[in-house]
């Protein structure tokens, strides 16, 4: 798998925004590095205001990064020309996080799943019903849904309906923006394994960015944890759940909600606002751990072991019994 | 049943013709805290608020008793409510940034059940609320007082809220999904200083959730809620960790886990209210339903520590 030319690399990422008039610079990214091979999923997982929805912006080029290097297959993303252009925004699906804000409410199912195809002369005029229904198939919907406005659906058929529009075009590569969030447990297990089939079924690449620490567990086979516009940690997710090394991995983990563990406060306090960064490590001023040389070193994302990715001066040790039991759900229907 | 603070008996609530709680039974010790279980359109906040007497509308029909101590939020005079609402119950929204008047600072939020039910003047209630916030771990709580709800972050706006809620020392406290707008690290954070607090006080809680692990953690009793009936109601560590309804059996199937390998959802949506299935409610999506499911409405019956209401178990 590895062997084949990358989807995305992302090399020393850095998206500052002006604040202040322009006065200073809000470092929203600094110094990301991720690769995403075909086939692959890779969750985005971090609290509010870590910037996983910025690097996703900046993977899509939606903005430009101020610095380091967004390379898409063999070109620069921000070098692309139109017919190049094209060709990415048809490899490339994003699933908007606000997934009924993101279909026009005056167009049918139908039309809205027509356009993408439509649009990148995907199919002959004639075929395009025919396509539309099997899309509606893919995604569990019945096919009656084609005459259906977004307003009618509701808001597990709403993300339904976007899934399939980002399989309208054929990606190679599905970015979806916290698309199980806000559902309920049932209709967001139904989704989790819509998705997860899809893309285990069909070569397809995920992004998939959540807080949430248990839905990227089930959805991804490698996890990146994001805190005040870094990664890091970033590895193999059972390895990862195994032995966290960093103390922030670790932190999220015990703040999940757990059957038959009690409620522990994990952090204290709240992320720092990313205008005003902490000198050093950003993740001092909550982390357990700390040392008095976190205070002066920014810890990089460093290469810790084959294939995990640590930004940490003093990472956990590496543990290798088993911190969870698996626990099986009862379904002894 | 004196010892009873929150007392539900054959409890109906409909808007129009349509039953949004349906025939709902529920019991809370004093000094316990109780889970609201289920997915949208349960009904579990609609509870929530019937209890708060905020559903006393025009539209709104109440049958059966809705007894808050000794008070029937049914059928009681408004001052009766008044004087239990804000005072003997507060109350925590889902959304603090919404619930919260943008136009209000802090202070002016605090005051506010302190002027009415406490009567205290002007440098009281300031002493008061500096006092309030610092009890919900308000860094700085004096230099506060005078911020918009805009200027704080997701989880200080809760704590304000919680302060509010808590400001004249409940004996009950509902809180209403108070941490789903929040990252888990706050969640932790909020959780615990809502447990405390009602501890410190010795009130009752009642928590809206949907997050069934979480319900393991803070909680005493669990009732699960399923298209305006509770299903399964007991202790919550039996209810949702030995689930024996099939309802929820699929709640507990369909939530995440670490190392889950495959989650199995229950199958299909909750039906619109307006056109519920007559017998048992969950008969159209339940594994084990049969024609007598579909007929009848399923008694309630004792098992061990739990009540259900199944044909099957």
């Amino acid at each position: 798998m590895n062997n084949a030319l990358p989807l995305f690399s992302l090399l020393d990422v850095e998206k500052s925004f002006p604040i202040d008039g322009g006065r200073r610079q809000l470092k929203a990214l600094d110094g990301i590095r991720l690769t995403l091979h075909p086939g692959e999923s890779v969750a985005l997982v971090g609290e509010s205001g870590s910037g996983k929805s910025t690097l996703v912006r900046v993977m899509l080029g939606l903005e430009p990064a101020t610095n380091g290097r967004v390379v898409v297959g063999a070109s620069d993303l921000g070098q692309l020309d139109g017919p190049q252009r094209r060709r990415f925004a048809r490899d490339v699906a994003y699933i908007y996080q606000d997934a009924r804000g993101s279909l026009n409410p005056r167009a049918t199912v139908a039309a809205l799943l027509a356009e993408p195809i439509r649009l990148h002369k995907l199919r002959d005029t004639r075929e395009i019903a025919g396509r539309v229904d099997e899309l509606l198939d893919q995604v569990g919907l019945p096919r009656a849904t084609r005459h259906r406005y977004p307003s009618e659906l509701s808001g597990g058929q709403v993300r339904r309906v976007a899934v399939a529009r980002a399989l309208a075009c054929e990606p190679k590569v599905i970015v979806a923006d916290e698309s199980v969030a806000g559902l309920d447990v049932s209709v967001q297990a139904q989704l989790l394994n819509l998705l997860r089939d899809l893309q285990a079924g069909s070569g397809l690449a995920l992004v998939f960015v959540t807080h949430d620490l248990g839905v990227a567990s089930y959805l991804c086979e490698r996890v990146a944890v994001m805190y005040l516009g870094r990664i890091v940690e970033m590895g193999p997710t059972a390895d990862i759940l195994q032995s966290p090394r960093h103390p922030y991995t670790q932190a999220l983990m015990k703040a999940f909600p757990r059957f038959g563990a009690p409620l522990t406060i994990s952090l204290q306090g709240e992320i720092p606002s990313p205008a005003d960064l902490p000198s050093g490590c950003r993740f001092r001023t909550r982390c357990a751990q700390v040392q008095a040389d976190c205070t002066s070193i920014d810890p990089a994302q460093t290469l810790l072991e084959p294939q995990r990715h640590v930004a940490c001066l003093h990472p956990l040790p590496a543990r290798t019994l088993q911190p969870f039991p698996t626990q099986t759900t009862t379904s002894e229907h | 049943m004196r010892n009873n603070l929150l007392s539900v008996e054959n409890f109906t609530l409909r808007r129009g013709a349509v039953a949004v709680l349906d025939d709902v039974s529920l019991h809370l010790p004093a000094g316990q805290t109780l889970a609201l279980i289920g997915e949208s359109g349960a009904g579990k906040s609609t509870l929530a608020f019937a209890a708060m007497g905020l559903l006393r509308q025009p539209g709104i029909g109440m049958q059966g008793r809705l007894m808050v101590g000794d008070t029937d939020v049914v059928s009681a005079p408004e001052k009766d409510i008044r004087a239990l609402r804000g005072q003997r119950m507060g109350l925590i929204f889902q959304d603090a940034s919404s619930a919260l008047n943008p136009c209000f600072t802090v202070l002016a939020h605090l005051s506010e059940p302190l002027r009415r039910h406490r009567k205290l003047g002007r440098a009281a209630c300031r002493e008061r609320a500096v006092a309030l916030l610092e009890s919900v771990g308000i860094a700085d709580p004096a230099g506060r007082l005078n911020a918009y709800p805009h200027e704080l972050s997701g989880g200080m706006q809760q704590r304000v809220m919680i302060a509010i809620a808590l400001a004249c020392e409940p004996e009950l406290l509902i809180a209403d999904e108070p941490t789903s707008a929040l990252d888990v690290t706050i969640q932790a954070q909020i959780m615990t200083l809502i447990l405390d607090r009602v501890r410190a006080l010795g009130a009752s809680a009642v928590f809206v959730l949907h997050d069934l692990a979480l319900a393991t953690q803070v909680a005493d009793r669990a009732a699960v809620m399923y298209a305006g009936q509770i299903v399964e109601e007991g202790p919550a560590a039996e209810v949702l960790n030995h689930p024996q309804h099939p309802y929820t059996r699929g709640l507990r199937a369909s939530a995440i886990e670490f190392g889950a390998t495959r989650l199995e959802p229950i199958a299909g949506v909750v039906p619109p209210l307006s056109a519920m299935p007559g017998g048992c409610r969950f008969a159209p999506r339940c594994p084990l339903a049969t024609s007598k499911c579909t007929e009848q409405r399923p008694p309630r019956v004792e098992r061990g520590a739990s009540t259900l209401a199944c044909w099957h178990v």
